[in-house]
């Protein structure tokens, strides 16, 4: 370990651009995580919301939506498929607009908004985005289902929005992939061409230790522990970095992201993340360490 | 037992450097190899540490065959075989006790002991107080007295030393000389290369080579004269 601090403080600019490199890996790794963690938890949030509605006629009967309830059900392709009344569409809709009069119609020539203004509905939730179609198709055969003047079932569903979402966390989630993994190859790379740089400029030294009887792992160890300490430091510093802007976006973030998203980042989590950052840049940088070793064992 | 049994040594250049040489080195010997420059005596010690292998014969030390001996093995032998190089081979940015306590760390040494041995090593090469200056404060005679202490401070069975007093004035190499002796005295097989003929006391046993031969051997030759004695 001290021949291994020893070692950087002889070459600090070169354990700079280990670090600095790691650091950067490690920075977008960690805002890509939490990007991608976001994403997916938005669209959870998406999918757990009803998903189709179906507005039905004032004269359905409850037989008839216990029935399309059934053969909704009998797909395998719903989550869950509710009726919702008048009255609860009622309740519904005084609990989104809250206690504002011009919404509840009283200062309005509308009058009073009551139940019977409002249409039930079948609210269903599907497994997945993909079933929306199938879903809606067996909306659109159900007689009780109410028409618009212009002769189009009235159902509701945004799938352009869940599937733009599903599109753009995919999206997110391959692009991160494809940039974190030419990240950690580019900081094996730094790595691994430091320590042979050093192993190199030692090669005397190296020689001599070998003519006194050092095995390879004798005179390996100072490097693998210099390459382990560039990727922990690194990981500490890229995840330091991480913290500080997400805290920065965090007003900007948090407003945008009410009720989806809980902000500011847990500090338990951002403390999950360090630790598992930390083991996972130490085991890049002994791959790196090991790799440059290898190559000079080979000699 | 050091067994060398008709060694030569051709160099990838085509420069034949050893023979067919042979000689055995009984343990405890003071041996002393003589020669010109090019003779081969460095190749001998390099030789014996595997740090060159022989393009023909045989050589053995202790148990190992050198010959059959495995990879994982070699360092092993390194650390029997003390070499005390020509140009010393101390570490220039490790100080006098480092460079020493590298040999020690090496053969994995109880780290609570190694400043003790280190400081008795520095004591009995006669360099105690310079154990903290760097190899470029020190004089020749003193770097040689560290490249000694190096060799010979995990006690090895076998010391070769390649030219110890080549570099150093008349006075400084008998001192050389003397440690060498000491370090005999303690039970080390030693084997010393060098060109000057004053170190040829008639109690130590002498090898001569020319150009990768042996012109003689005081071994074989008081060996010959008892054999030749003992049929009359």
């Amino acid at each position: 370990m001290n021949t291994a601090l020893k070692n950087i403080r002889r070459s600090p600019y070169q354990a700079l651009a280990a670090v600095s490199m790691t650091g950067l890996t490690v920075f977008v790794v960690t805002i890509f995580a939490l990007v991608s963690l976001a994403s997916q938890i938005t669209l959870q949030s998406f999918e757990t919301k009803p998903q189709v509605i179906a507005y039905l006629k004032d004269n359905h009967k409850t037989d008839q939506v216990g029935q399309l309830i059934k053969d909704l059900d009998s797909t395998g392709l719903v989550k869950s498929a509710t009726y919702v009344s008048k009255q609860e569409a009622l309740e519904i809709y005084k609990k989104s607009v809250g206690n504002d009069p011009l919404l509840l119609g009283s200062v309005t020539d509308l009058g009073i908004i009551t139940a019977d203004v409002l249409p039930a509905s079948v609210e269903i939730t599907a497994k997945s985005p993909d079933n929306f179609s199938t879903i809606v198709s067996i909306l659109e055969r159900s007689e009780i289902v109410s028409t618009t003047p212009k002769g189009k079932k009235e159902i509701d569903f945004p799938q352009d929005i869940v599937a733009e979402l599903t599109a753009w966390t995919r999206a997110i989630r391959t692009a991160g992939i494809i940039l974190i993994a030419i990240l950690c190859f580019n900081s094996i790379i730094t790595i691994m061409i430091i320590i042979s740089m050093k192993i190199a400029s030692r090669r005397l030294e190296i020689g001599t230790m070998k003519l006194l009887g050092a095995k390879g792992g004798f005179i390996i160890k100072p490097y693998l522990f210099e390459s382990i300490l560039y990727g922990a430091v690194g990981g500490i510093i890229g995840w330091l970095g991480s913290y500080i802007a997400i805290l920065y976006s965090t007003p900007f973030l948090a407003v945008r992201l009410a009720g989806i998203i809980l902000l500011p980042v847990q500090f338990p989590l951002m403390l999950a993340l360090l630790a598992a950052l930390i083991i996972f840049f130490s085991l890049l940088g002994l791959i790196s360490g090991l790799l440059a070793a290898a190559r000079f064992i080979k000699r | 037992m050091i067994i060398f049994d008709q060694v030569s040594k051709v160099y990838p250049t085509g420069n034949t450097v050893l023979e067919n040489v042979s000689f055995h080195i009984e343990p405890g010997e003071f041996v002393i190899l003589t020669g010109p420059s090019g003779a081969g005596k460095t190749t001998i010690g390099r030789l014996l540490i595997r740090d060159l292998t022989p393009s023909g014969g045989d050589i053995k030390v202790g148990d190992w065959t050198l010959g059959k001996i495995k990879s994982g093995e070699i360092s092993q032998l390194r650390r029997h075989v003390g070499v005390v190089f020509q140009d010393y081979k101390i570490i220039p940015d490790k100080t006098v006790f480092e460079n020493i306590s590298l040999a020690l760390e090496i053969v994995d040494y109880p780290e609570k002991q190694i400043d003790e041995r280190v400081k008795h090593l520095l004591e009995l090469v006669g360099i105690p107080e310079k154990g903290e200056l760097f190899p470029i404060q020190l004089s020749g005679g003193e770097l040689q007295r560290a490249a000694i202490a190096r060799a010979i401070v995990s006690e090895p069975k076998v010391l070769f030393a390649d030219e110890p007093t080549g570099n150093l004035d008349e006075a400084t190499g008998r001192d050389i000389y003397q440690l060498l002796r000491a370090i005999h005295s303690l039970g080390t097989t030693v084997i010393m290369s060098t060109h000057n003929q004053s170190f040829l006391d008639p109690g130590n046993r002498h090898i001569h080579l020319e150009k990768g031969k042996i012109i003689s051997d005081t071994a074989s030759s008081s060996k010959h004269h008892k054999e030749s004695k003992h049929k009359k």
